[in-house]
């Protein structure tokens, strides 16, 4: 025997029992992992593998998707001018389709791209954003805020800006609605929605014109639901607002940044629809996942924009007359990254091309001011004041209990399910 | 007495505390000020400036890649945001009714306690009283810009005790200095080239 033959006979000898050790390690590693895996929210091992069969389809999604985007933009690109059979044919639409949701063009071409005016003579700028704590059952005493802030510039003056916040508490009667139910987080957001606004009305008032007031999101509101009663007459209120506020002569702008609308996109697929099939009109999607910012961003130049639409929509339908909601886009970006925001207003502004200038130029400033990562600074700064975070509700909610005891009262606890949560979170954080 | 607040406590130790004023605060006091921190009723705590931290967050840190910043959003970081500027203080002796000593303070300054710039008069009798001793708190603490801290307060202590009519202040307080850092030959000719320079300036 060799000494190669001695030394393999030895392997023989040894490796069965190498072999079970090693598979008493890997089974070890197993439930270790497995007892890892039970303490983590997510199973990556699963979720890997959804990742990889994704990443194995998405050479082929980008590339029918890429398709369906040309299409569109060759659709523009044709249509660009035909703004009358275009407006016809959403009439002829909605007929058929009444909750069609789609951009209508007004006077100018669809691939109109508009530069900035030179000159700003924007005297008060002033923006809102607001943060709600949402009613919990489970808390010992439920309780909700409004908290809105705003931010007051008067470019040019040399003043510093002003920051306001109002914040209001929902407690006790205020927590629930007519059928008795605690207030739900849609119903607390659009009230919240209503303050924004009102507090920028109350505000904007006092600011030398012209006044431009902005808040983040569209003018649109889409909270749900729409036609219960506690969505009815918050929702009038906010009309009733925006009507103020137009009647003032103040301006207002909702900015969508990073904007996932179609509304454009959706207006040149009624063109691909067959006659027979109108009333598939928002059903049959020809080209689905295309954004208008797929047709937009290779027309506009850094700070132009585009032409002004109506929006067509149930919802938006709500809005008449000087309210009627109107949008347009604008490159806030750079040549070397272009960014388009979307800019929704009310109709009162969207026929007046001195006022569009001047939001175009007033948008295109406050962008500047955040560097390479355009968004309004007034807006960013809203945010700021407005934000609650949960150290604060902890805090609020300590004062409420510690106001209850002192009125000798006794104060309900946290569920048992909420605890629960709590001791989860603390341990994840 | 000045009794203008510079700022107000974050945080302290028994030797020396921070304390914090927003950035547009006016008449922020210098480098190497003597400051006084009230405690209870006829307690003082002196102290010497030896850092002005100015702190960033996320916002100023995208802010300064702006070009073309304007002059509202430079007034609201300064005037609104909850950035502070932070001084750090180190404490060199205290006061109880008006009685000077250089030891370290009995206890530290409380949470938002306030910080108030020393008057000329306070800083005179402070830095006059004894023999220096106030100084073997600063020689101690190593970390610190032993040479320009005190280059800086001996140039503000020499203006006030020359215009009360002494100005043999400095060269005693030069003197006591070099018998101090006898023993330690670089720290001395580093604290003395930096009083040389603040001589020539």
């Amino acid at each position: 025997m060799t000494g190669d033959e001695v030394g393999e006979a030895g392997l023989k000898t040894v490796m069965p029992t190498l072999t079970i050790a090693m598979n008493a390690i890997i089974i070890q590693m197993f439930h270790f992992s497995a007892e890892r895996q039970a303490m983590s929210p997510v199973n990556f091992a699963q979720i890997q593998l959804q990742i990889r069969e994704m990443g194995q389809l998405a050479p082929r999604v980008a590339r029918e998707r890429l398709e369906r985007v040309e299409l569109a933009r060759r659709c523009l690109a044709e249509l660009a001018e035909e703004l009358d059979a275009l407006r016809s044919r959403v009439a002829q639409v909605v007929q058929h389709a009444p909750t069609l949701r789609c951009a209508v063009p007004l006077d100018q071409p669809l691939t109109a791209h508009l530069p900035p005016a030179p000159q700003l003579p924007l005297h008060s700028l002033l923006a809102a954003d607001g943060s709600q704590i949402n009613p919990n059952a489970h808390d010992p005493e439920p309780f909700g805020v409004i908290n809105v802030g705003v931010f007051i510039m008067r470019p040019g003056l040399g003043d510093a800006p002003r920051e306001v916040v109002r914040s209001r508490l929902l407690c006790q009667e205020a927590l629930y609605n007519r059928r008795g139910h605690l207030l739900s987080e849609e119903v607390v957001a659009l009230r919240r929605d209503l303050s924004e606004r009102q507090e920028l009305l109350e505000l904007a008032r006092n600011q030398p014109a012209p006044v431009l007031t902005l808040t983040d999101g569209p003018l649109e509101l889409f909270r749900e639901p729409r036609e219960d009663e506690d969505f009815r007459q918050p929702f009038a209120d906010y009309l009733h607002v925006l009507q103020e506020l137009a009647e003032a002569g103040v301006m207002t702008a909702g900015y969508v940044d990073k904007p996932r609308a179609d509304l454009v996109v959706r207006l040149l697929e009624l063109t691909l629809l067959p006659q027979d099939a109108l009333s598939r009109a928002g059903v049959d999607r020809p080209l689905r996942g295309v954004g208008d910012t797929d047709l937009f961003w290779p027309l506009l130049a850094p700070g132009e924009r585009t032409a002004v639409f109506a929006i067509q929509s149930g919802l938006s339908n709500r809005f008449t007359d000087r309210l009627a909601l109107h949008f347009f886009y604008l490159n806030v970006g750079s040549a070397a990254h272009p960014w388009l925001a979307r800019v929704e207003i009310p109709a009162w502004m969207a026929v007046q091309p001195q006022l569009l200038d001047l939001l175009q130029a007033a948008l295109l400033w406050q962008c500047r001011q955040m560097g390479g990562r355009p968004y309004p600074y007034a807006l960013q700064r809203a945010h700021e004041v407005a934000v609650v975070r949960l150290e604060e509700k902890q805090q609020l909610e300590e004062m409420i209990l510690a106001e209850l005891r002192r009125q000798g009262l006794m104060v309900g606890e946290r569920s048992h399910k909420q605890s629960g949560k709590d001791l989860l979170s603390k341990r994840h954080r | 007495m000045n009794s203008i607040e510079i700022g107000r406590l974050l945080r302290a130790n028994i030797s020396g505390c921070v304390v914090g004023c927003r950035v547009a605060q006016i008449n922020l006091p210098a480098f190497g000020a003597m400051v006084r921190i009230p405690l209870e009723a006829g307690l003082d705590i002196y102290g010497l400036i030896y850092d002005i931290r100015i702190e960033d967050d996320g916002l100023v840190r995208q802010l300064v890649t702006t070009e073309g910043i304007s002059e509202e959003v430079i007034l609201d970081n300064r005037q609104n945001r909850n950035v502070p500027l932070e001084i750090s203080v180190l404490f060199v002796g205290y006061a109880v009714n008006g009685e000077v000593r250089h030891l370290l303070p009995p206890r530290p300054p409380l949470t938002l306690d306030a910080m108030y710039p020393c008057s000329a008069d306070e800083l005179r009798r402070f830095s006059a009283h004894g023999r220096f001793g106030y100084f073997r708190h600063v020689l101690r603490a190593a970390d610190l810009p032993l040479g320009e801290l005190l280059a800086a307060h001996l140039q503000q202590a020499q203006q006030v005790h020359r215009a009360a009519g002494a100005p043999e202040w400095i060269s005693q307080a030069t003197q006591e200095l070099i018998t101090l850092l006898r023993d330690d030959y670089p720290t001395l000719m580093g604290v003395l080239a930096a009083i040389g320079e603040c001589a020539e300036g």
